[in-house]
């Protein structure tokens, strides 16, 4: 098990392991209306509780959340990565970005290049996300980056909807990745204006 | 990120880091009911999310709670260590003996030596034990450990606490582990 978490480079993101200087962004975020979908809002000791629970999980499995930096400023975005706590059917790939800087593709690009990752680098030949049902942007960013509900599939406490990403294959060279490239590359580009709702 | 889990080693165990093949027994302590002093019982999940925090606790402070595992038999037996998450009143030495290892006095003897290493190595110039109401054996392993009753404290998640207080490194010779041990 690597005792350094890797460092995943994106057009305009740093992905790291989560430091101890990055919990109070983590905390605002957590204990808002935000997380309503996660589990929150949480008060600031389950946060904490959480926060700790996260770089733990790097130590038990050997992959988990990153945190989302900004490439330039270093500023903190949201988290992306993977998350499997004991009795979870399958590893999941997750997302959550801080509300403030919702809309620009943000999740879309961490959580492409963490699957590649998980994929390319851990061997994973597949992978889930639970959703809250009523969480329509995150079942909006399960869609572009491919994945479909899988309604044979396990939930975590059937409260969930499980969307089933795109296998390793359907994600290798195919016009599936093209397209998510080309999303993501029109979100990188500063002369890029997206119309309609605020999408993660 | 990088961070180092210190292992100390007593005269019956070691000190080390949690790890992934600490869940079964520790998931064992936490659905029993003997964990209903420390948060219990906790759900399979929650007790892993537990274990995962508790490693992050080191690098989020520095210190943290260690597994106790017997030198004999390679056995995890307990958790114990120093803790202090967010909300707490100030860090705490803390004690959980996981189910069968009750009555050997290991709590005493890792209490003593994280004690120590908080004083010694960390430099705390005090240290507290929180004690859920009836929770007598706990309470009276920290009047073994020198501590004092020192008011209460309630936790919106653990509810009421006594405090009790450690003695400090001034009343300690060397740290306590000779002292006491």
């Amino acid at each position: 098990m690597p005792k350094n978490i890797p460092v995943i480079e994106t057009t305009r993101l740093i992905l790291r392991g989560p430091e101890p200087e990055d919990y109070p962004n983590f905390k605002s975020t957590f204990t808002s209306y935000r997380a309503r979908f996660m589990g929150g809002p949480l008060n600031p000791y389950e946060s904490w509780m959480l926060y700790a629970a996260e770089i733990g999980h790097w130590r038990i499995r050997g992959f988990g959340m990153w945190m989302i930096h900004d490439r330039d400023t270093d500023e903190t975005y949201g988290m992306a990565g993977g998350w499997k706590p004991a009795m979870w059917p399958e590893a999941e790939i997750a997302w959550v970005i801080w509300p403030e800087v919702a809309g620009r593709g943000i999740a879309l690009e961490a959580t492409h290049a963490a699957r590649n990752y998980f994929y390319r680098q851990l061997g994973w030949k597949t992978a889930v996300s639970y959703i809250d049902p009523k969480n329509l942007d995150s079942i909006r960013l399960a869609e572009r980056l491919g994945a479909r509900k899988d309604p044979a599939a396990p939930t975590v406490d059937g409260h969930d909807v499980v969307y089933r990403h795109p296998s390793p294959e359907e994600l290798d060279g195919t016009q599936l990745a093209h397209g998510i490239e080309m999303e993501i590359g029109h979100y990188a580009d500063p002369m890029f204006k997206p119309k309609g709702w605020a999408l993660d | 990120m990088t961070f180092a889990i210190p292992t100390l080693e007593t005269p019956r165990l070691i000190l080390r880091a949690p790890r992934a093949e600490d869940f079964p027994p520790f998931a064992e302590f936490y659905a029993s009911e003997r964990a209903k002093f420390v948060g219990g019982p906790l759900t399979p999940e929650g007790s892993w999310r537990m274990l995962a925090m508790e490693i992050g606790h080191w690098a989020l402070k520095g210190f943290g709670r260690w597994i106790a595992e017997a030198r004999d038999t390679g056995e995890a037996v307990g958790l114990i260590g120093l803790f202090d998450p967010e909300g707490w009143p100030e860090p705490e030495i803390g004690w959980d003996i996981f189910n069968g290892f009750e009555g050997r006095g290991y709590a005493t003897e890792a209490a003593l030596h994280a004690r120590a290493y908080a004083y010694d190595v960390l430099g705390w110039q005090t240290a507290i034990s929180l004690v859920k109401p009836g929770n007598d054996r706990s309470a009276a392993l920290a009047a073994r450990l020198g501590a004092r009753p020192d008011g209460d404290f309630t936790h919106e998640r653990h509810g009421f606490m006594h405090v009790w207080r450690h003695p400090g490194p001034s009343e300690l010779a060397d740290g306590g582990v000779e002292a006491y041990a």
